[in-house]
């Protein structure tokens, strides 16, 4: 009588079997040998089985590496074997149901009495209030506040603050946390967004949103921990290998602290890509009197999340594009984004009408300028500063209208030229080929231009750079 | 049936047509497709495929995604980990498993494995031993054996090259895993351990015990040079004895992962930022034009005790709380550890434009180094402030500046609190400058110690010592 099993006896496609053999050394039946033949659709010989002296032990299923590779027959099938195996193993590649955007939710704020806080704060606030409850980062000087308000607030929000073993950690935490579709963020310093870079470019290529707080200090190498803006290159050049561009935002008051990182959320998130706003050591340290917004952000969770839920079951978080073809079309997409972005350029003049010396400035050397554009327009110099709020996109659209009446560009960075570079190549690329000659004033030791400094130099510029307003007192009087 | 946690269709595979839309990328006999059946069988058992997320890593693995059907993230090389914390604390009820191959994980990313490890979380890692680099060509692996060749130890492993790394020991050796196992897929039995292995791997996650780590010796035939029968073999013969198979660490622990769900109530969020809804009064009627006419600017000085950070910060909050733009900014870093403790505090009308106070209107010295440091920098008609309890001879004063020596330290010991000088300084400056009126500074104070109320007196009593060492009260 025969034996009636509920065991299934081994099955297989011969198409799927690479031939491995893996499966003949297991059967202590021997029901297993190769072939006399090469598969005409895969190239390789692969196994027969002996039915009728298989015991269905199933370890031959155990032992074959291939998902469709050896498989249980089912004991109550009849001909199946016949089917055409799309057929037999589905058409779709997924059961799982089309994701829908859970969308965010703004929440109103009463009205509140400024704050008083310092840049590094006011950064963090303006990303709690942008629904970011998921902050990973690696204390480094001067960002460090930042990320120890987050320590003692996260808490109260019941979020997530984890301090990462490295800033190379800290990026692929980000990495994770948006993937899964949330909100997160970091506070870093030049020698830290150094080692991010690397994921940064993962994240654009992967199309995942976080913002990165870059509190820029003196470098090279160790550098020193004094306020510079060497960075900008990275930001705007450098972020990571490949194709890569992330919107950059230059912030120089505490509250444009909170409003830029408020903002660079929603940026994030809608372009899906990752947002950077470069400070200086400064401005993080300075203290000042920050408004809060009207509303606050309830984050939900996109359509392409990798939630970990049925409904996102089918999403992929990937950066890989191995068809040439494939990777082209990818970063033609991104280009397109990187277009779009241009929208969100971003920039500040102050009695820019009439000026005739344009001085360029961001940060905190953009508030020196401030002042000494001011002091100069007291001794009846018309000098006008121009504040880029974005560096990448960089606000040239903004700038053009100033060269009309335009005779000299004063560059004021803590930086060798960075920021001049960005602009040179702004106009390069606006096709403006005759402008003002740029002079500059500029620090890169971890000192910022003083207002003084900035009139002085200006001061001294060649004749014909300005009219020369001798009794500038008696002009404004 | 294979298991339903395979795509039916490996799309991602060259887009799914031909042979590659059910078959994997791997070559003939790789270890990693029964590491891959016996996940997904586990994933299948537990019932947890709408839950997982797997993560995929750089190497042969890279493409993970092409066959399992639940959430996908694909990581840098050796990143994995990390990544996998950040879905893990994104979504709390996700089941996330990171699966790396030797490069990936005990080399380029040593860091984050063993973090990831000792921080505990409930993740499963899958790591898959073939002591070899699969994907770039062959090369040598951290778990490479001794005297085995390469192509890049093309003589064989030596001692110059290092020992093979034994990352179950490894993480076995941390207290975050609860669970540690090494296993192999050489024989019928081996398999049977590691499916059960990388079941209970997961089940402590689902269970939410803890971080679970199973190490696979697998077979790379294709860079052995073997076929995959020897391959089983040298698994067998070379490797065991280097990496020995068996359970490293089980510790019972009970469910401990309980993250709570994110706030995002506004009262929540104003109560932990300190926003309040309450208008402070204000008490000057018009801006302080009698020290400049839109821009004053301050310095105080002193030693890191002293309190001069402190006190503008009081500064910057009382001309703010009055209307005014305010901005404070400290010398900082080594600067500030060296024992000096600068600030520049500017009180603007509209709006402070340059922070920096290279020329102050008022400066507050506590100690003898500031003032000979920032005496000269004083402006023209403006004001300096001293401790004449610790200078007792100070540098001559520039032309045309006010100056007060004021016993701070002495004030304020006899007030039994040495600490309160720089409040001591603020009432001597509201004296000697009329900056604000008594009633901002008071608030500003009180505001500040709203937490600790019962230091609100004697805060107000050695202001208002310093105002009088100013300006004596007649009555
Ligand atoms: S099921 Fe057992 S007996 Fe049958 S072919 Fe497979 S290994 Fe041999
Ligand atoms: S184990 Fe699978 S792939 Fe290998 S020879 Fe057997 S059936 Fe073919
Ligand atoms: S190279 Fe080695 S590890 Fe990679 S797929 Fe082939 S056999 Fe597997």
């Amino acid at each position: 009588m025969p034996q009636v099993t509920e065991r299934p006896k081994p099955f297989l496609f011969p198409e799927f079997c690479k031939g491995c053999g893996r499966c003949i050394s297991v059967c202590q039946k021997h029901s297993i040998h190769f072939a006399d033949h090469i598969n005409a659709r895969t190239g390789v010989v692969p196994i027969e089985i002996d039915l009728d002296t298989c015991n269905a032990c199933g370890l031959c299923m155990d032992a074959c590496p291939e998902p469709y590779g050896l498989i249980g027959r089912p004991v109550d099938a009849t001909d199946w074997e016949l089917e055409d195996p799309s057929h037999l193993f589905g058409h779709r590649p997924t059961t799982a149901p089309v994701p829908v955007d859970i969308p965010d939710q703004r929440v109103a704020l009463p009205a509140c009495e400024p704050l008083v806080v310092k840049g590094n704060y006011a950064a963090a606030i303006g990303a709690l209030l942008a629904g970011c409850r998921h902050f990973f980062g690696y204390p480094i000087t001067p960002s460090t506040e930042g990320a120890e308000l987050m320590a003692s607030l996260m808490p109260k929000l019941q979020g997530v603050f984890l301090q990462a073993v490295s800033e190379v950690a800290t990026v692929n935490h980000m990495y994770g946390a948006a993937s899964a579709g949330q909100r997160s963020m970091t506070f870093t310093s030049s020698p830290g967004f150094s080692l991010m870079l690397e994921g940064i470019s993962y994240m654009i290529g992967a199309e995942l949103p976080g913002v990165f707080v870059n509190i820029m200090r003196g470098g090279p190498g160790l550098g020193n921990i004094a306020p510079e803006q060497t960075d900008i290159k990275l930001a705007c050049r450098g972020l990571g290998h490949g194709n890569t561009h992330a919107l950059v935002f230059a912030p120089s008051t505490p509250q444009e602290m909170l409003d830029m990182t408020m903002r660079a959320f929603d940026l994030s998130f809608r372009y899906r890509n990752p947002v950077v706003i470069l400070g200086d050591g400064y401005l993080g340290q300075m203290t000042g009197r920050v408004m809060l917004p009207r509303d606050m952000v309830k984050p939900g969770i996109p359509a392409w999340a990798v939630w970990g839920d049925a409904m996102h079951r089918r999403n992929l978080t990937s950066s890989i594009m191995l068809a040439e073809t494939d990777l082209e079309q990818h970063n033609e997409h991104l280009n397109r984004k990187y277009e779009a972005m241009k929208v969100e350029a971003m920039a500040d003049t102050f009695v820019c009408d009439d000026a005739e010396i344009i001085v360029v400035a961001c940060n905190t050397p953009a508030r020196m300028a401030k002042g000494a554009v001011q002091e100069l327009r007291h001794m009846g110099v018309k000098a006008g500063l121009f504040r880029p709020q974005t560096l990448w996109p960089f606000p040239v659209d903004a700038f053009l209208p100033l060269l009309a009446h335009a005779r000299r560009i004063v560059m004021v960075e803590a930086s060798p030229g960075q920021l001049e570079d960005e602009l040179r190549l702004a106009l390069s690329r606006a096709d403006v080929r005759t402008y003002p000659p740029i002079s500059s004033v500029q620090h890169f030791g971890g000192i910022l231009p003083q207002q003084h400094e900035i009139v002085t130099r200006i001061m001294d510029l060649p004749a014909g750079s300005h009219a020369q307003a001798v009794s500038g007192s008696e002009v404004l009087a | 049936m294979s298991s339903t946690v395979f795509y039916d269709r490996f799309e991602r595979h060259s887009h799914g047509e031909g042979l590659k839309g059910q078959s994997t990328h791997y070559c003939a006999g790789c270890g990693h497709g029964l590491a891959h059946k016996y996940l997904a069988e586990a994933i299948d058992a537990l019932g947890i495929q709408d839950q997982t997320v797997a993560v995929s890593p750089v190497g042969c693995s890279v493409f993970l995604y092409y066959y399992f059907d639940v959430g996908n993230t694909q990581a840098a090389h050796g990143r994995a980990p990390a990544v996998a914390i950040g879905h893990k604390v994104a979504n709390p009820e996700s089941i996330v498993v990171s699966y790396q191959g030797d490069g990936d994980l005990a080399s380029i990313g040593l860091a984050e494995i063993v973090a990831t490890a000792q921080l505990g979380l409930p993740i499963t890692v899958i790591f898959v031993n073939n002591a070899i680099y699969g994907m770039t060509g062959g090369q040598m692996a951290p778990t490479t054996l001794m005297q085995q060749k390469t192509s890049s130890s093309p003589y064989g492993r030596d001692m110059y090259m290092g020992q093979p790394m034994k990352m179950a020991e490894l993480i076995a050796g941390l207290d975050g895993p609860v669970y540690v196992e090494r296993v192999a897929l050489f024989d019928a039995k081996q398999r049977n351990r590691a499916r059960k292995a990388i079941k209970k791997g997961l089940q402590l996650q689902v269970e939410k015990r803890g971080f679970s780590f199973v190490e696979v010796l697998a077979e790379c035939p294709t860079h052995l040079k073997m076929t995959p029968e020897q391959a089983e073999s040298w698994v067998r013969e070379k490797m065991l004895p280097v990496f020995p198979l068996g359970v490293k660490k089980d510790e019972t622990r009970d469910a401990w992962y309980a993250p709570p769900t994110p706030n995002y109530e506004p009262q929540a969020l104003l109560g932990a930022i300190g926003g309040s809804t309450e208008a402070l009064p204000r008490y000057c009627s018009s801006y302080p034009a009698h020290i400049a006419a839109h821009d004053i600017s301050l310095k105080l000085a002193g030693s890191g005790g002293d309190g001069a950070q402190t006190a503008a910060m009081l500064l910057a909050r009382a001309g703010i709380n009055e209307g005014f733009d305010a901005t404070h900014i400290p010398s900082y870093g080594p600067e500030s550890r060296g024992g000096t403790s600068y600030a520049d505090i500017h009180i603007a009308a509209e709006e402070v434009l340059s922070p920096a106070s290279p020329h102050p209107h008022v400066l507050i010295a506590f100690n003898a180094p500031s003032l000979t440091k920032f005496a000269s920098t004083v402006r023209e008609g403006g004001t300096i402030l001293y401790d004449s309890s610790v200078i007792d001879a100070p540098p001559p004063m520039p032309d045309g500046v006010t100056a007060y020596g004021v016993p701070m330290t002495r004030i304020a010991a006899d007030l039994g609190k040495p600490l309160v000088k720089n409040i001591v300084a603020l009432g001597a400056l509201q004296a000697a400058t009329g900056l604000f009126p008594v009633d901002t500074f008071l608030t500003a104070i009180r505001q500040a110690l709203k937490d600790k109320c019962a230091m609100i007196p004697l805060n107000e009593e050695a202001f208002e010592w310093g105002r009088q060492s100013i300006a004596p009260r007649t009555n």
